[in-house]
């Protein structure tokens, strides 16, 4: 459903992504993991259309999305969190989700009478979107005001307010407890039960190993393995790649 | 003090609050292009003016109604921000701030030869409302030109705050200038909403143009630089970024300006204000209402 065909990206001489291509199927968790600094960012960065690929291209559901500004992207159905969050933080938690759940339908006919029209944070989708991040009860207040963990919750709904076709989650555990790592799991299995295919990149490799169903490696920008969890974790190449300096390792062998 | 003295110190105070509100309007206006760009926009002051001869046209070629002239003002300076956006921000590089600063100062000094030009550098007659009438409190004399100036001020300024906090396309403006990126993977066009934003300040000052050339009933082409200053010292007193702060700022220019005008005349009036300005870039440079807060 989402592909990358032999994606790149140049940062002066440097191949912050080299040559990747992906296919992620509808339905599915996918996990896209590798040590720091191996293109995982620069990746999602160019499927949501804040770089564009020096070659190659990003298609959904065979639309190419390469040549798209990142809001036309939103309206094709991609959406993201991001791994600092980036909330609207004067907004109310309502209507954080309503921007999101209306951005994207603002177009040129009949804007003018949309975008004057008062009210309508309280549409029953976004209701259902607040019983949903458990944030029912914070409705009306600032997005500032909330915790780290509520402020994470509101940042998937928000990005699930567009009504994405695929959700790309920019290391969701970072800064997270075991308990809520379970929680977290938790709560991408229901988004993916309601019909969103994830894109995953994450850290914590307890997490990774345990919810997607395949999982693809990258190190220095090249895609060194692809596969299922389990096929991914006997890699010898992956292996090489956590060994070779890193901690991560140790989390690998041992998740 | 003698009675006369006091006053003449609180007609003063009057007067200038009363005319401050077109300086605040000016104020919201850099702060609202501020706000979502993060960028200054010099030829703000001047694009505002430019409307207001927009204005000034329909009523020496068709002696239009006042009010015909003043919405006419509003919506020409409207305009005049879109051409503005797209001429010196919209296609200049988000990575060089200075480029649209700079392509700002020269779109600045266009629409002042412009004006200049069209008028002959001469000041022309530009309708007011109410300039017979008074309010008379005690000793106080309200005029009644300044009244209405103050009432369409206020006026415009609670239909921003109508657009900004109970609209659709408020909530999306708000979103921009919080956080840009976010904002556009929600879909949200931050081209467009850039674009909105130039046109409603836009109409902002040419509002705050009318009602300065209503005051005074003559529209001349030197206000321009008057207009560009007294706007910056607003949101540096204020806080560049808040509008509440630009309120502020502005009745206290316009207060400060009167009052300075009876203690020392009209020579001295401007060196003060300047004095005024220095003050608080030294003592409290990020302003009254000037906020931490960052973003992209």
């Amino acid at each position: 459903m989402l592909t990358l065909e032999n994606l790149s990206k140049l940062f002066g001489g440097v191949r912050a992504v080299d040559d990747v291509s992906l296919t992620i199927r509808e339905g599915e968790i996918f996990g896209l993991i590798g040590p720091n600094g191996s293109g995982k960012s620069t990746t999602i960065n160019l499927i949501t259309g804040l770089y564009t690929p020096t070659t190659g291209k990003v298609t959904l559901d065979g639309h190419d999305l390469t040549a798209m500004a990142q809001h036309e992207r939103t309206s094709m159905g991609v959406a993201r969190t991001f791994q600092n969050i980036r909330l609207f933080g004067n907004l109310t938690v309502a209507q954080n989700l309503w921007v999101a759940q209306n951005g994207h339908e603002q177009r040129r006919a009949h804007f003018l009478a949309r975008w004057f029209k008062a009210g309508g944070e309280h549409g029953p989708d976004i209701e259902e979107l607040l019983r949903f991040s458990q944030l029912h009860s914070k409705r009306d207040l600032q997005a500032n005001a909330l915790s780290f963990g509520e402020m994470r919750r509101l940042e998937m709904a928000r990005a699930l307010a567009s009504n994405p076709r695929v959700l790309l989650l920019d290391e969701p555990a970072a800064g997270a407890s075991q308990e809520d790592a379970q929680l977290l799991a938790e709560r991408i299995r229901a988004v993916r039960d309601r019909g969103v295919t994830v894109l995953l990149i994450e850290h914590m490799m307890e997490l990774v190993m345990g919810i997607t169903d395949r999982i693809a490696v990258l190190n220095f920008g090249r895609k060194i393995a692809e596969g299922s969890p389990a096929e991914v974790q006997m890699n010898e190449d992956v292996r090489a790649a956590y060994l070779g300096g890193s901690h991560k390792n140790e989390e690998l062998v041992h998740a | 003090m003698d009675y006369f003295f006091i006053i003449d110190f609180v007609q003063s105070l009057a007067d200038g609050l009363l005319f401050g509100t077109t300086y605040a309007l000016i104020g919201i206006g850099f702060t609202l292009i501020f706000g979502v760009m993060r960028k200054l926009n010099l030829a703000y002051g001047a694009a505002a003016l430019a409307g207001t001869y927009v204005g000034l046209g329909l009523f020496l070629t068709f002696n239009a109604p006042p009010f015909v002239v003043f919405l006419a003002s509003a919506i020409g300076a409207g305009l005049i921000g879109l051409v503005v956006y797209y001429c010196c921000f919209r296609f200049t590089p988000e990575a060089h701030p200075m480029a649209s600063l700079l392509a700002s100062v020269g779109m600045l000094l266009f629409l002042e030869e412009m004006m200049t030009h069209v008028s002959h550098g001469m000041p022309h007659p530009y309708p007011s409302v109410l300039s017979g009438a008074t309010l008379e409190l005690g000793d106080i004399w309200i005029r009644g030109d300044l009244l209405f100036v103050f009432g369409i001020c206020v006026v415009a300024m609670a239909l921003l705050f109508w657009l900004l906090y109970r609209t659709p396309l408020g909530l999306a403006t708000r979103a921009v200038s919080q956080q840009p990126r976010a904002a556009q993977l929600c879909g949200i066009d931050s081209a467009r909403v850039n674009a909105l934003t130039f046109v409603i300040a836009g109409v902002l000052g040419g509002t705050a143009g009318a009602m300065t050339a209503a005051a005074v009933g003559i529209l001349s082409p030197i206000i321009a630089t008057g207009l560009t200053v007294k706007g910056l010292i607003v949101v540096v007193i204020g806080g560049l970024g808040s509008i509440p702060g630009a309120i502020i700022g502005g009745l206290l220019v316009g207060a400060a300006e009167n009052i300075f005008l009876l203690l020392r005349g009209v020579t001295e009036r401007d060196i003060y204000v300047m004095l005024l300005l220095f003050l608080f870039l030294t003592l409290r440079p990020g302003g009254l209402f000037g906020s931490a807060a960052t973003r992209d």
